[in-house]
């Protein structure tokens, strides 16, 4: 004992500390760090190795039967210069965007106010909306969509009943995108809840002086719920916007997997998958997937950068 | 306390070798049997596993650890095993995909055991050729097919025209179509699908003019002109009603049977292979045969061609290639096993094999092995293995193509010029 002062006086206490602090350390928290080893290795194997052999490999030309050859930027030289299908399934990725993420959150938005009236059985109405939400990205509801918009299905059947003969809308290369878009939108249940919770949490009172003050509904609306709503405004449209770039499955199923008819519902995701595992360019699919993970950056660092002048946190 | 230390320190103990275990899980699951990997539905697998026991049986335990996946999922999933030194002893092989695992000594040649436990004797040579990549054997043909046009009989019947016949034209058939449109049965079914993203098709017209899909170096065999002429050829039948429409065909993704033509009930033909005849009947009330491909004018032959349906190959990696050689030879040459798995195949490559099992079969199965053993002018030759980028060719060009042509997007001259153009840039790029 009477050593380790005079080193700890001699030496300074970093030198002893450090050994004694790590170990302490260990002591307190080893059978924590045992318990999430499983999570560790699933995260550094499956997720950090992956990321970087990705990004490793989108420099190279690879096809997974021979080693990766080392290609410089050809890659990304290719897709910006000489690739019509990129070009193709970048214009129906951000059409997809651009349509579905405002017209799902207002939908959403919309929902939440009628449910925020409070009214008897409320949480069966919020289970039953939230539902499409869990069932959406699933092939199921994707292959129900198929049959539904199929040109002898739902949709037609009912539209048949007023003497339209409406077109076979998932075959079809200007409606095909919209009925995609239609089941975006039809999925609103998690930015529903959402702006159900942020709803809830508008002070009252404030409602009480503005009706007092002679302002109606849609004055209460425009000047109260929606500048008190932003923050979660910010939040829902950044989520959901990421979720479009990455939609894949809907369009998978509907088209088969080929983007088709003639490239309208190719999205980015689906031209990816394809060029990985349709025609074993491995190399050039984790170079588009880079992009990818640009484009969605720059999109919420833009929202971000954005937001001062739109969204109004309580101070 | 210590008691609770001591729980402590199990939990511990037991996290981590349950992670170890985990991770050295790989080490102990290979045992000494085969492992089996294959495309196809459940009919296959059913026929497959019953051969598999066949052969436990006779061999004593030896065992086939068997998996199967639909055509889209199994070829990533190959791939990926294969890059991971994870191949399967034995592989199911087509031939669009052979010479590139070859080349790339993903799955072994097995001369060396030819005559020895792989037993080949009165094999179609024909066939046996089929599975050679520069003179060595790396593929056996579990059997022949073709290509054939799917007949719905009844809708013939109600529309009051003959189905065509071995000698029925691309004429003949719009004369079918035109009758079609008159007697307009079943909400204006159309006579037949829409061809002209069919790549067999476009493959078996080009045969017929003496042209091919891809020469044997891996080149285009045709040229814009040809292409334009295809799509022209199928804008009249569009235009006129005779092919069903642009909308109806996009329906057919290429995907699961029931999105297709015949099974919809939009055409009474559609351009299919010969071994599919069982599974179409499977979906469909109305009875079904098949017969040929239209010849392009009276008399013109030789668009057919007996093509191996499919290979079983061995895994370049594998540590058991004897064992799966004797695998493979007891797969085609056992007269249990081929009653087992039919024709469903395509027809076997031992004339000892179809002779023994034809009486066994079914109506459609009896057809189908007809149509294949009898096709007699239709015949050519068998063309060399396309090129690795065939696929993409297909898929991503010639099927989106066709539609923009259906849907009035691209004029056919356009569509055949950009066709040549692109078709050769898919060719040179690189992986």
């Amino acid at each position: 004992m009477a050593t380790q002062v005079d080193t700890t006086a001699i030496n300074g206490a970093d030198r002893v500390a450090s050994p004694s602090f790590w170990s302490g350390v260990w002591h307190n928290h080893a059978p924590g760090y045992l318990f999430l080893l499983p999570w560790f290795i699933g995260f550094f194997g499956l997720t950090i190795g992956p990321i970087i052999t990705s990004f490793y490999l989108s420099f190279t030309h690879f096809d997974l039967l021979t080693d990766p050859r080392w290609a410089g930027l050809d890659n990304y030289v290719r897709m910006f210069t000489n690739d019509p299908k990129f070009a193709a399934s970048m214009r129906v990725t951000f059409f997809f965007v651009i349509f579905s993420v405002p017209l799902k959150l207002a939908f959403a938005l919309g929902v939440a106010l009628l449910l925020n009236r409070g009214m008897r059985g409320l949480p069966l109405y919020r289970a039953l909306f939230y539902l499409p939400s869990l069932l959406g990205a699933s092939v199921a509801i994707a292959i129900l969509w198929r049959q539904i918009f199929a040109g002898n299905g739902l949709v037609n059947q009912v539209l048949a009943v007023f003497g339209i003969q409406g077109p076979s809308w998932i075959s079809n290369p200007n409606t095909s995108l919209w009925t995609l878009i239609i089941l975006a939108i039809w999925q609103f249940g998690s930015p529903m809840i959402i702006f159900l919770a942020g709803l809830r949490q508008i002070p009252q009172d404030m409602y009480e002086a503005a009706s007092l003050d002679g302002a109606g509904k849609w004055r209460q609306f425009w000047r109260i719920t929606l500048p008190m709503l932003t923050p979660v405004v910010f939040f829902n449209a950044i989520i959901q916007t990421i979720e479009a770039f990455k939609s894949f499955t809907p369009a998978f199923i509907i088209s088969g997997g080929t983007g088709n008819p003639i490239n309208s519902t190719l999205f980015y995701t689906l031209y990816l998958y394809n060029e990985a595992f349709g025609f074993f360019r491995m190399g050039y699919a984790s170079a588009l997937a880079w992009v990818l993970l640009a484009i969605v950056s720059a999109f919420t660092a833009f929202s971000f950068l954005t937001s001062k002048y739109w969204v109004h946190y309580d101070d | 306390m210590s008691i609770k230390l001591d729980r402590r320190q199990f939990l511990m103990g037991s996290t981590a070798l349950l992670a170890a275990g985990a991770l050295a899980r790989p080490a102990w699951a290979q045992d000494a049997g085969l492992r089996q990997f294959f495309w196809g539905g459940q009919a296959r697998a059913d026929r497959t596993y019953g051969v598999n026991d066949l052969f436990a049986a006779a061999e004593d335990g030896a065992t086939v650890d068997s998996s199967f996946l639909g055509w889209g999922d199994y070829w990533p999933k190959l791939a990926t095993e294969t890059a991971g030194g994870n191949a399967p002893d034995i592989i199911q092989m087509d031939y669009r995909y052979i010479v590139e695992y070859a080349k790339r000594n993903a799955i072994a040649p097995l001369d060396e055991y030819v005559g020895d436990v792989l037993k080949l004797d009165g094999f179609d040579e024909d066939q046996l050729e089929g599975g050679k990549v520069d003179g060595k054997l790396y593929g056996i043909s579990l059997g022949a097919n073709s290509v054939a046009q799917l007949v719905n009989i009844p809708a013939f019947e109600e529309a009051g025209v003959e189905p065509p016949n071995r000698d029925s034209t691309y004429d003949d058939i719009r004369a079918m179509g035109e009758a079609f449109k008159a007697a307009n049965i079943r909400g204006g079914m159309k006579v037949i699908a829409d061809g002209s993203g069919v790549e067999p098709m476009l493959d078996n017209w080009l045969r017929q003019k003496g042209l091919a899909l891809y020469t044997a170096d891996g080149k285009l065999g045709f040229g814009a002109e040809e292409m334009t002429e295809w799509f022209t050829l199928w804008n009249g039948f569009r235009a006129d009603g005779i092919c069903v429409t642009a909308e109806d065909q996009a329906l057919d993704t290429n995907g699961p049977l029931e999105n297709t033509m015949v099974v919809l009930g939009k055409s009474a033909l559609m351009p299919v292979n010969s071994n599919q005849l069982v599974a179409f009947q499977a979906l469909v009330q109305d009875e079904l045969t098949i017969t040929n491909y239209p010849r392009i004018a009276p008399g013109v032959g030789g668009g057919h061609y007996r093509k191996p349906s499919m290979f079983f190959s061995v895994g370049g990696s594998s540590a058991n290639k004897e064992k799966a050689a004797e695998y493979l030879s007891f797969f085609v040459n056992d007269l249990e096993a081929a009653k087992i798995l039919g024709v469903e195949r395509g027809i076997p490559c031992f004339p000892t094999v179809r002779d023994a099992i034809a009486p066994e079969l079914n109506p459609q199965e009896q057809i189908a092995l007809n149509f294949v053993a009898n096709l007699g002018d239709l015949l050519g030759p068998l063309p060399p293995p396309p090129p690795a980028a065939a696929g993409e060719i297909d898929i991503s060009l010639l099927r989106t193509l066709s539609q923009e042509v259906a849907f009035g997007a691209r004029s056919a001259e356009d569509a055949g010029q950009y066709f040549v153009t692109e078709a050769a840039a898919i060719l040179a790029r690189q992986a």
